[in-house]
């Protein structure tokens, strides 16, 4: 063959072989076969099995809500370098350069609002995430460490929230974040009572490691940029990878494993299994012979196209509820940041108010102790509850449904209750004005709420005998103070913390 | 074995009705913010304007006018206003007979403050970098200076003018609040410039202030620092519980004007570049004031509580009398020294403040003018020949009966002004004294005891009794 020839004809052949080149199998996959190679030949479809057991496909199992956060984390993450392109993190020219965004930006107003509504979408999300591997007791071995890495990156979305808040340099980001500041402050309230203030300051010092000076300025705004968009989405998506390998490792999403094999069905229709060609057992990186650990194939189907299209779904779900909600509601944006002129009241973002709601009666129960007793507990639940029934099953089994149900009444109405009480009668400071401080920390509606549910949680474990129940009980004790003192925060609290039934009666102020 | 159906459709149809949502919002959202935007319209409408109004060389360059955001920016200012995108006409003579938003503006006012040096907020407020209307003007969003009602720019003019220097005609409402405040004797309770009583708010920055930090409590209607001053001024205890502050009475152009000169006050500073010479002259006058005028200095600072000074009043919500100060039963029993004092220093006990130089900031110059003002302004009083003094004994117990409950046993006076007043003994002849138990004392509460059965006799009693107190080589006859 004549080179001028040679040359042409490879010319001709480029687009297609550049395609076989990238796609290596070069057409879309016919055989499970196939689809098996383009899963595990392809960087992002790998870190899924090539077989999916069908358990996991059912929606009213997950929900979908472990791919709705990393959605909405691909999208922040895009939306978030768009927005960066303008943003400039100084005090001076902060909030200009927002309203820039907002006004002359081409759609810079909506990718703003897509990138805030996708970051309360994702703290949604990471609540209900955990409270759906808790109750499927996905937790449970040898799913106890990436429980641990759930509740880092949980720990980690808040953060990531947190510090996205004060970057417009608005009244609401610079009086949120104060309160914040306030609130990594608070173990100052324990030093102050034990009259050790002056030799250790502890929350002095954890204020201005977050802040870097004794006020909300300068030094804060450009750490919390730092933070967040350097730091904390680079430890996201690590963990993420870690949390993701891991859910693979562990033999995929929770189920049932004493379950008879369900017959090979999807949505009433049969599927084809197909046993697997590969060993995992010989890499020794599983336990068992295959990625479904301990079981033949019969429940699984192939990931392509089965999962990954379920995948898309969600993935297409997100992306459009936050369009959305972008399109309809204006990320708020309020004067600029004036510290001469506090905000009242002065509340944090959302979903640290139950937090803000519980220092309002102590800084330190309610900021520091009781926020770590809960991650404390949190992390301890799959070490403490090794029972290894009623994994892949909601609340374990109707008795656990039960427990939920009662434990959920039982913690609404003491929350509700406590909080009637205080908001009527006051507390221990409205009846002996002179009380030591200490007192008020040891003893005040934050504690008494959580001494009440871990009594709930002793009285169930004496009754059910079952570490697993006691747990469910406790869990949902505290999603229920959760939920309750949020709202209380969020909606009952107005100027000077005072009660009211709606944020219309405010006064203005 | 049969082919099933594909079991993975419900997720590729969730997946295409997602799509088709996201795309539809996103077109949306391009045509929105791009395309279908105000200022596009307005540009176009514009450009067919200029172009009728363009003669034949004009003509091509009107057809060409590029559709585009303008913006002036001013970094002295720092401001960045893009009003011009859509008032694309505002300094073209020609657009004088165009509707909003394509006319010029009026009074060829940016012939003197060209649009490109001043912008626009400067003098209008405004949220300058919003490219609509309802978020330029800004009454309803979060913005700390929103677009002031055309009524109320004049305000602005004070931040680089001195009122009394512009030309008749050019900021009548801010000139005309200057002086309102002034005869309304505003500065009786608020300090401006360092000068004035303490009782109300100090108003150097009140034009700066923004609608948070106005009680708003009872504010009905929009909004706005202006609303909020218009009402105060009609009524300045329903919109501030318990305020002090009298309601005055004032006409609506009066209200208007002195709403005008609040939102004027503004301490900020602007960059010199911008003043007028008369503001820089405004600036540097305060150290070399002029002299100090009595009769304006007491219409400005204490006429608000002791109105024309010749009668006493009664205040309700101070719950006390204010005294008459221009009485001359009044100024006849006080020397010079003592009203000098008093002034100075405010009285102890009293809604009255101190007006000394570090209190009220009246220069020693402007309390001596104030002293010399009551002293020669007080109107004459005749006076009959005094009597002989009568009895201390028949005096005293008149005195316990008739003028303690005022005086006090003691004569040193729980309501009324005290008699065992060394001052008061000095200051005070037989003849003044006598007549006052007599006549009493002219439009204030002390009643003339001559018309309520007093006779010489009693008269001269009472006299003796009140001498007692005066002290040792005190005044002693006449």
């Amino acid at each position: 063959m004549p080179p001028t020839k040679e040359f042409l004809e490879n010319l001709k052949k480029t687009p297609e072989r550049l395609r076989e080149s990238a796609l290596r199998v070069g057409k879309l996959p016919e055989t499970d076969r196939e689809r098996s190679q383009s899963t595990f030949h392809n960087l992002f479809l790998h870190v899924q099995s090539v077989r999916t057991h069908r358990n996991s496909l059912r929606f009213a199992y997950t929900f979908g809500l472990g791919l709705i956060l990393t959605a909405s984390f691909v999208v922040l993450t895009i939306t978030g370098i768009l927005v960066m392109v303008y943003y400039k993190p100084s005090t001076d020219l902060a909030y200009q350069s927002v309203k820039d965004i907002h006004f002359v930006v081409p759609a810079g107003r909506f990718i703003r609002n897509i990138h805030r509504w996708a970051a309360h979408v994702m703290v949604v999300a990471v609540f209900l995430h955990m409270a759906r591997v808790f109750y499927t007791g996905s937790y449970k071995k040898p799913r106890e460490f990436n429980w641990l890495v759930g509740l880092a990156l949980l720990v980690l979305t808040l953060a990531l929230s947190f510090t996205g808040y004060l970057l417009p340099w608005d009244q609401l980001a610079f009086w949120a974040v104060t309160i914040g500041a306030n609130i990594a402050s608070s173990p100052r309230e324990v030093t102050e009572a034990l009259g050790i203030t002056r030799w250790f300051d502890i929350g002095a010092f954890q204020k201005q490691l977050l802040l870097g000076a004794n006020h909300v300025g300068q030094e804060a705004l450009i750490r919390f940029y730092v933070l967040h968009v350097a730091v904390l989405p680079l430890l996201t998506a690590i963990l993420m990878g870690v949390h993701f390998w891991r859910v693979r490792k562990d033999g995929g999403l929770s189920r049932d494993v004493t379950a008879e094999p369900p017959p090979a069905l999807i949505r009433g229709r049969e599927v084809q299994v197909f046993p697997p060609t590969k060993t995992y057992g010989l890499m020794a990186v599983v336990r068992g012979r295959t990625p479904v650990v301990g079981r033949a194939p019969e429940g699984s189907v192939p990931s392509w196209p089965h999962l990954l299209w379920a995948e898309l779904a969600v993935f297409a779900f997100t992306i459009a509820l936050t369009l959305a909600l972008g399109y309809w509601f204006d990320a708020p944006l309020k004067e600029m940041a004036n510290p001469a002129i506090p905000e009242n009241p002065a509340k944090a973002p959302w979903y640290f108010l139950g937090l803000q709601e519980l220092v309002s009666y102590s800084a330190f129960m309610g900021g520091v102790a009781i926020p770590m007793i809960v991650l404390i507990g949190l992390g301890l639940i799959p070490y403490l509850d090794r029972d290894p029934r009623g994994v892949g099953k909601w609340f374990g089994g109707p008795e656990g449904r039960r427990i939920f149900w009662v434990s959920l009444v039982v913690g609404l109405i003491s929350v509700v209750a406590l909080l009637a009480f205080t908001v009527q009668f006051g507390w221990l400071r409205n009846w002996f004005p002179s009380i030591a401080q200490l007192a008020i920390i040891a003893l005040n509606p934050g504690t008494v709420i959580v001494a009440i549910y871990v009594a709930w949680s002793l009285w169930t474990l004496h009754r059910t005998g079952s570490i697993r129940m006691s747990a469910i009980a406790l869990f949902t004790c505290f999603l229920a103070g959760f939920i309750v003192l949020t709202a209380m925060g969020s909606v009952f609290r107005g100027p000077n913390w005072q009660f009211y039934w709606w944020p219309s009666q405010w006064p203005v102020h | 074995m049969k082919l099933s159906p594909d079991p993975s459709r419900i997720f590729k149809w969730a997946t295409l009705a997602f799509s088709a949502i996201s795309l539809a919002f996103l077109v949306a959202a391009a045509i929105r913010e791009n395309i279908a935007a105000d200022w596009r319209d307005h540009q176009l409408a514009y450009r067919t304007i200029l172009e009728s109004k363009a003669n034949d060389a004009g003509r091509a360059a009107a057809r060409t006018f590029p559709i585009e955001i303008r913006q002036v920016s001013v970094p002295a200012l720092g401001a960045v206003d893009r009003c011009v995108t859509c008032h694309a006409g505002i300094d073209d003579p020609r657009m004088a007979d165009q509707a909003n938003p394509h006319k010029t503006h009026p009074k060829r006012l940016l012939e003197i403050h060209r649009v490109e040096k001043f912008g626009c907020t400067i003098c209008h407020q405004g949220q300058g970098a919003a490219l609509n209307f309802d978020e330029a003007k800004a009454e309803n969003f979060y913005w700390d200076y929103p677009l002031l009602p055309a009524s109320l720019t004049e305000a602005t003019c004070n931040s680089c003018h001195d009122p009394r220097a512009l030309p008749d005609g050019s900021a009548p409402k801010l000139a005309w609040g200057l002086r309102l405040f002034a005869e309304k004797g505003c500065g009786g309770c608020h300090k401006l410039g360092g000068k004035g009583g303490s009782l109300g708010p100090a108003l150097d920055n009140v034009g700066l202030k923004t609608k948070h930090e106005f009680v708003r409590a009872h504010l009905k209607g929009s909004q706005t620092t202006w609303n909020w001053h218009e009402r105060h001024f009609r009524d300045p205890g329903g919109l501030v519980p318990g305020s002090l502050m009298p309601a005055p009475a004032l006409t609506p152009a009066e209200t208007e004007a002195l709403t005008v000169y609040m939102l004027s006050l503004r301490r900020g500073e602007i960059h010199s570049d911008y003043l007028a010479p008369d503001k820089i002259e405004e600036k540097y006058a305060r150290l070399h004031p002029p002299p100090a005028d009595g009769e304006a200095l007491y219409q400005r600072f204490c006429s608000a509580c002791h109105d024309t000074g010749m009668h006493a009043r009664w205040d309700r919500k101070f719950a006390r009398f204010v005294p008459a100060i221009r009485n001359r039963a009044y100024i006849e029993t006080e020397d010079d020294e003592c009203l000098a004092e008093n002034i100075r220093e405010g009285r102890p006990g009293t809604r009255m403040p101190g007006w000394g130089q570090k209190a009220g900031g009246l220069s020693e110059g402007e309390v001596d003018a104030l002293v010399a003002y009551l002293r020669r302004s007080a109107p004459p009083m005749e006076l009959p020949p005094a009597p002989q003094r009568g009895s201390i004994a028949r005096g005293g117990e008149l005195f316990n009966r008739q003028c303690a409950g005022c005086h006090g046993v003691d004569g040193k006076g729980p309501i009324a002004p005290a008699l065992a007043n060394p001052v008061f003994q000095r200051a005070a002849t037989d003849a003044f004294i006598a007549q006052t138990i007599r006549a009493g004392r002219d439009r204030t509460p002390m009643p003339a005891f001559g018309r309520a059965g007093f006779g010489d006799g009693e008269i001269a009693d009472v006299l003796a009794y009140v001498r007692q107190w005066a002290p040792a080589g005190g005044r002693s006859t006449q």
